[in-house]
């Protein structure tokens, strides 16, 4: 087990998001997690991650419980996010942001004796990341200038460049394009081998597509963790959440 | 493999054959004015690896600046006593050690929040150092601050403006390379993405607040480092050397010069030096039109003149200047029009307010006339006004062509792509 999530309390004044969630993910299985809108999906992730404080409850990274550390210590014991709202270098150009993504990784830190651009390990991957989210040939566009669905790559781009071993995605492919989706269905599938894969996410064609696991957050909890047939077929979540799927898709 | 060193590096070698020529024939008044400036633009870079690199706006400068010379006047005196040895030209390396253990604690205090609380809370150090700098007179000296005298060093004697100028310039000369050097080392990098969006930089395991105190550090150095130069230069440091307008000129400078360019700053550097030592000894109004010249900058050209230079390189580059050039040419001329009228116009209130009213007799622009009469006055306002009508007028002018050349780049562009 390698995240080990337990009775898990957030609020935010007065308005409990999360209540008590318990979540257990394996080592590198794909495990989505759905739940109708407001339902504290980006806040379990925001948890998770470190960028808010639990209220109360324990979350275990590999055995360690990093309640109460900040993003970077997080980071840093092997956990990468990417984010709903795209969160990228914006002024920076592609390169560059795939390029500091892999820094701290490599081993450089705050080094100021090297120079960023005679490391070759650093050159060479951030290349072969540009390579693999399909963006070589926008290397030297500046961040903010490229199109949505391109933005959306990178920020998957700068998630995984860590080369970390758990990854969290928040709606990788929100306000895509059908074709765009499948493309970035692929590259997850792509850049997440042998890695474990936290997921939230709308598309549930996508879901079913790449997921091991699913569980389902309403209202802040957590009403059933389980294979896909299994999720399909639960009657408690079918109430909750899948029937608007099931409209939709009928 | 020689020849493309020496093409990669021209411009630094040619710049530095200039600067270390041509001195020879300056005049001594000359010679300080350079100095000055390289004092300047070390300075000025030190403030753009902050506020350019990493996106923290510091109103409180000068305390770097201030206590670099500070420290290197006293290490000068211990010096001058014999109860300390330090090669002369080795001399500032004390003033940016100084600045990098101050940059070490601003950094832990002041960088947990960037913005507006950074920026005051830099203000409020620079306060606190300067009123600190009357009470505590051992270490600052009252008003007259705190003097030494330059040692000499293997038969350097360090005791002709010339031989301060060869100092200062080389220090000027390494610090450009070390800081353009410093932008492209991993720490630089990962300053820019802090500057963009630090929360994200959480997110690939750096912490910003450890990134902006490293960085106040590397700020703090450089900056400590021109205070000790100029400690060297005029053997004198005052209570004005950490004060607050210290901080406001090396904002005008990397503002004015543009932030978003390495050379920037040092374009800046430059033209606030020589508008601070040139105006100054024509008027006493020179502060204003200082101030006037940067509010002017901010609200037109908030990228800087380094910003200018770069938006027409391409413009240059393809040999389309001239389908510009004349309509900036009319713009200019109208500007220049305001700028006298206006300049005149503050003078004769300048002029007639400073001695009480009692005489009206003036010479502006080598003209003698008295502010009681008409004329003056009518001249100057209708020199602001018509000069305003006709640069609104060739503003239009300037704008169409601007876009027809633009719209000529992005397809000269896309054909070079294409082919």
């Amino acid at each position: 087990m390698i995240l080990q999530i337990k009775g898990l309390h957030k609020s935010f004044g007065k308005t409990q998001v999360i209540f008590g969630v318990n979540l257990e993910i394996e080592h590198s299985e794909c495990h989505a997690i759905i739940g109708p809108n407001g339902a504290g999906k980006s806040t379990l992730f925001n948890l998770i991650s470190g960028l808010y404080k639990p209220s109360s409850g324990n979350i275990k990274l590999k055995g360690e419980e990093i309640v109460g550390l900040s993003p970077f210590e997080i980071y840093r014991r092997g956990l990468s996010r990417s984010f709903q709202v795209l969160n990228i270098f914006r002024n920076m150009s592609v390169f560059e942001n795939i390029r500091c993504a892999l820094l701290w990784q490599l081993g450089y830190k705050y080094s100021f004796w090297q120079r960023t651009n005679t490391l070759k390990e650093v050159q060479e991957r951030a290349e072969m990341i540009l390579n693999q989210i399909g963006m070589t040939n926008r290397r030297d566009v500046i961040a903010g200038a490229l199109s949505y669905g391109e933005q959306r790559r990178l920020e998957i781009g700068i998630t995984i460049g860590s080369g970390a071993e758990i990854i969290l995605l928040d709606e990788p492919t929100a306000g895509l394009s059908k074709p765009e989706t499948e493309e970035v269905v692929k590259l997850i599938h792509n850049v997440t081998k042998g890695k474990t894969l936290l997921l939230v996410e709308h598309d549930m064609n996508v879901v079913f597509a790449i997921s091991h696991r699913i569980s389902v957050l309403v209202y802040g909890q957590i009403i059933a963790t389980g294979e896909p047939e299994m999720i399909k077929q639960n009657r408690q979540v079918q109430e909750a959440y899948l029937g608007t799927f099931n409209e939709k898709a009928a | 493999m020689r020849s493309s060193i020496i093409t990669r590096y021209k411009i630094w070698i040619i710049s530095a054959l200039i600067i270390s020529i041509w001195p020879l024939f300056l005049s001594d008044l000359a010679l300080s004015l350079l100095s000055q400036m390289g004092i300047a633009v070390i300075f000025a870079l030190s403030y753009n690896i902050l506020l350019g690199q990493c996106g923290l706006l510091s109103f409180g400068h000068a305390v770097f600046f201030g206590l670099g010379a500070y420290f290197t006047i006293h290490a000068l005196r211990l010096i001058n006593i014999g109860q300390l040895t330090i090669p002369t030209p080795l001399l500032p390396l004390v003033g940016a050690f100084a600045g990098l253990i101050l940059g070490i604690t601003v950094g832990l205090i002041g960088t947990r929040r960037p913005g507006a609380t950074f920026a005051l809370i830099t203000l409020g150090i620079n306060e606190l150092v300067h009123s600190s700098a009357l009470m505590f007179i051992d270490f600052f000296g009252s008003e007259t601050g705190i003097s030494a005298k330059r040692e000499g060093w293997l038969g350097i004697t360090f005791g002709s403006q010339l031989e301060v100028y060869y100092l200062i310039v080389i220090w000027t000369f390494i610090c450009i390379i070390l800081i353009y050097a410093f932008t492209g080392t991993p720490l630089g990098r990962i300053s820019n993405a802090v500057r963009d969006n630090p929360e994200r930089t959480g997110f690939i395991g750096y912490s910003p607040v450890m990134v902006r105190a490293l960085i106040m550090m590397v700020s703090g150095f450089f900056a400590g480092l021109a205070g000790g130069l100029y400690a060297i230069n005029w053997e004198l440091v005052t209570y004005e050397n950490v004060g607050i307008m210290q901080s406001a000129f090396v904002l005008f400078m990397v503002f004015i010069g543009g932030a978003g360019y390495f050379f920037g700053p040092i374009i800046g550097a430059v033209i606030v030096t020589f508008i601070t030592l040139y105006l100054s000894a024509f008027t006493g109004a020179w502060m204003l039109y200082l101030g006037l010249f940067f509010m002017v900058m901010v609200l037109f050209a908030p990228s800087g003149i380094a910003g200018i230079l770069m938006l027409h390189k391409p413009v240059w580059q393809r040999k389309l200047l001239r389908r510009i050039i004349l309509s900036y040419i009319v713009a200019l001329f109208s500007c220049f029009v305001i700028t006298l009228s206006g300049i005149g116009l503050i003078e004769i209130i300048f002029h007639w307010s400073s001695t009480g009213y009692t005489n009206s007799v003036m010479t502006v622009y080598g003209i003698k006339f008295d502010a009681k009469g008409f004329l003056p006055w009518a001249i100057t306002f209708a020199g602001i006004i018509l000069g305003g009508y006709f640069f609104k007028k060739s503003l239009s002018n300037v704008k169409k062509n601007w876009s027809l050349v633009s719209i000529e780049l992005q397809s000269k562009c896309h054909d070079d792509s294409s082919n």
